[in-house]
């Protein structure tokens, strides 16, 4: 019997794990019913979205206009202290949903934590999925804001309507812009069109060891390139940006060639463009504006040789430069005080300083003004 | 008998052996090759933890508790960054991974082995279960997306909550599911037929036999399999970015044993790693940070797997 027994003990220890997690289930005892109540409501606004379409788009106007009086005089004091916008929105609480381009969610997630300060009580969730997985979320209505590396398209915006999202509001909220470089001390070249550049580090650039080799009318001196791996953001940008076209036109993949010098640290590229006279590389703009050493060279994307300066890129004259976007249902925005505080102080002054601080480059006085403006009237998408 | 032996080829082995003046060099050079390749398998895991252990030192001595108390952010050097949300998703998982999979799992494999008649139609299903455990594991978070966030069979993603702990927990114990039933069933299997006759001997029945004699038996040999399986579910990243792990900015920090966590956004410790190795491209830091959050992983699995160790020496002790 006491075999029995001691036999007994062992398989009660053996649901040890089991009991422990009962236990865990039991501590949370008291949040069981918010936990049914939450989702009892989860499930009956999905159903009845569609029900209410109208009410919800009569309720936009509503809204839209107190917002646009709050919304100006927020922008007519632009620069007004923190403390009064601390003040205006420390009530406010909830959660705001946002997916999409893995390029702007730094932005989103760097406004969101800027936001914490002001408003604790708002939980902000960001994930990157990429802007086209971002839009099928958006388009179903499971999220709040979708982050975009690009305009949305044609077909993601009738998949939106179809599914009675109607009132999208599009906002540019910075600017990504790449440098080419060379040597400080090269004077040999001081642009480079889109066509030399695929020449010198496309795929068909594989084995040329100088530059006149790779592009022909270029100097023939020794061609040493840097650049970002290909698990960096710069490089898809830089790929899509100035390769993709001119890789589809000659029939061959879409990315740079191998044999180049990878660095998933910028200032290891820089290290290399310092260290070789006819080096060339290229890095995200805000990166390399203020490096020595290296000299950024103009690009001629077809309308002439531009200077890379924070004024081209913001205003796309500099050719490897794209907007970055973020796209509000405004829907969800009217029936959520969060998403509205999130998105006026997305729009406010912390946009710049969040830009800048993840490495974009942040939109011109006036294009902010722009943006801000659309966000205020909820100009919509049509 | 040596001298009958004494034209024999076998006589030389034998006298070198006993001599041991010739060296047997094949021998030898066998014995070395298996070295060096056990010497080669520890070799690449001494570089791996070695790498690891030395990028990750920065974040571990400095900021240890912040490291560990610290939220997902978009910048390597803020002082909130840091990993709580991660453990605190892996272990939610690991939780319904073990109320889910465990049972299910035991209860399917001493099915299999007890009760389960042998004819073809259930050694096609120990087969099938066989080839589930060996499909790879973004599979199972497809399947994951198709059940628990789009429900499109029976609706489930109601139950769910969608993009949620509760769909990454479920899809993880769906993944071990076939795992805990194959290393059940070894150890059910490793049960002596003497015990079982023993227990019918005396009278017992079958449910009897299997609760008093088989299953404290084979204790020890379902732990081991159920707690290693339950690390691989922590390790796994791939299925649950299908399922929604959030990679960027998880918002709510619901405590440990919040239930309200089961159906919010929530991400995972190896989410964290790929996530922040990924940003390394932007914000060299991060690359750090991901080392010690692999650290932090690694230290968790080897704790499960200690757990898992020390039970079965108990169990094995009981058994004695």
């Amino acid at each position: 019997m006491r075999g029995h027994g001691r036999r007994r003990a062992a398989m009660v220890v053996s649901a040890v794990v089991v009991s422990l997690s009962l236990l865990a289930a039991a501590c949370g005892d008291d949040d069981d019913e918010d936990t049914e109540a939450t989702t009892a409501e989860t499930g009956n606004s999905g159903g009845g979205e569609a029900a209410d379409d109208d009410a919800a788009t009569d309720d936009t106007d509503d809204d839209t206009d107190d917002d646009t009086d709050g919304g100006d005089a927020a922008a007519a004091t632009t620069v007004a202290p923190m403390t009064e916008t601390e003040a205006e929105m420390s009530p406010v609480s909830g959660e705001v949903d946002i997916s999409g381009s893995s390029t702007v969610e730094p932005i989103s997630i760097r406004v969101a934590e800027l936001f914490e300060d002001v408003a604790p009580d708002v939980s902000v969730t960001v994930d990157g999925p990429g802007t086209g997985d971002g839009f099928k979320l958006f388009c179903a209505g499971e999220t709040d804001i979708s982050d975009a590396s690009r305009q949305i398209k044609d077909s993601e915006k009738e998949d939106c309507f179809a599914n009675g999202i109607n009132n999208i509001v599009e906002l540019k909220v910075g600017v990504d812009g790449i440098a080419v470089m060379t040597n400080a001390d090269n004077t040999a070249v001081d642009c480079l069109s889109f066509g030399q550049l695929f020449d010198l580090i496309g795929p068909d650039g594989e084995g040329a060891s100088t530059w006149a080799q790779a592009s022909a009318g270029l100097p023939d001196a020794p061609l040493d390139i840097f650049g970002p791996g290909e698990e960096s953001g710069t490089f898809d940008s830089f790929i899509e940006i100035v390769l993709e076209d001119l890789a589809e036109e000659a029939g061959v993949e879409a990315t740079t060639r191998t044999d180049y010098s990878p660095s998933g640290d910028d200032n290891v590229i820089l290290q290399g463009i310092q260290s070789s006279d006819t080096s060339l590389g290229w890095v995200g703009f805000a990166f390399a504006v203020n490096a020595a050493g290296v000299k950024l060279l103009d690009v001629d994307g077809g309308d002439g040789c531009v200077t890379p300066t924070p004024e081209t890129i913001a205003s796309n004259e500099y050719p490897i430069s794209r907007d970055l976007w973020i796209y509000v249902n405004a829907d969800k925005a009217a029936n959520n005080p969060a998403v509205v505080a999130y998105v006026d102080f997305y729009v406010s002054e912390a946009l710049d300083q969040a830009v800048s601080e993840v490495g974009y480059v942040p939109l011109t006085q006036q294009a902010h003004a722009e943006t801000a403006q659309r966000w205020n009237t909820r100009s919509l998408i049509n | 008998m040596i001298s009958r032996l004494s034209d024999d080829k076998s006589r030389a082995a034998i006298a070198a052996s006993i001599e041991g003046r010739r060296v047997d060099a094949r021998g030898l050079l066998f014995r070395a090759l298996l070295q060096a390749c056990l010497l080669m398998t520890l070799a690449l895991l001494a570089v791996l933890l070695i790498t690891v252990a030395f990028d990750s030192t920065e974040q571990l001595t400095t900021r240890f508790w912040d490291f560990l108390g610290g939220t997902l952010r978009s910048q390597s050097g803020d002082d909130k960054l840091g990993v709580h949300q991660g453990i605190y998703g892996s272990m939610w998982i690991a939780i319904i991974v073990a109320l889910l999979a465990f049972p299910v799992g035991i209860g399917g494999a001493v099915y299999l082995e007890e009760y389960a008649p042998r004819n073809r139609f259930t050694s096609f299903i120990e087969v099938n279960i066989r080839n589930l455990a060996g499909v790879p594991s973004v599979v199972y978070g497809l399947l994951g997306l198709a059940l628990l966030l789009n429900g499109q069979i029976f609706g489930l993603d109601r139950l769910t909550g969608g993009r949620s702990t509760l769909s990454g927990g479920i899809t993880l114990a769906i993944l071990v599911l076939p795992i805990v039933v194959i290393t059940s069933g070894e150890a059910l299997r490793a049960v002596p037929t003497a015990l079982r006759e023993g227990a019918y001997g005396v009278g017992a029945t079958k449910w009897e036999m299997i609760r008093t004699q088989v299953l404290p038996y084979a204790a020890p040999g379902i732990l081991t399999g159920t707690l290693l399986s339950m690390a691989r579910a922590v390790g796994e990243a791939a299925p649950l970015i299908l399922v929604g792990a959030v990679t960027g900015r998880l918002g709510d920090n619901p405590g440990l044993f919040e239930l309200s966590a089961l159906d919010d956004r929530f991400t995972a410790l190896p989410i964290v790693i790929t996530s922040w190795t990924q940003q390394s491209g932007r914000d060299t830091g991060f690359a750090a940070a991901a080392a010690a959050a692999i650290v932090v992983l690694l230290a968790l699995v080897l704790l499960m797997n200690s757990a898992a160790i020390l039970l079965r020496n108990r169990f094995e002790k009981k058994r004695g």
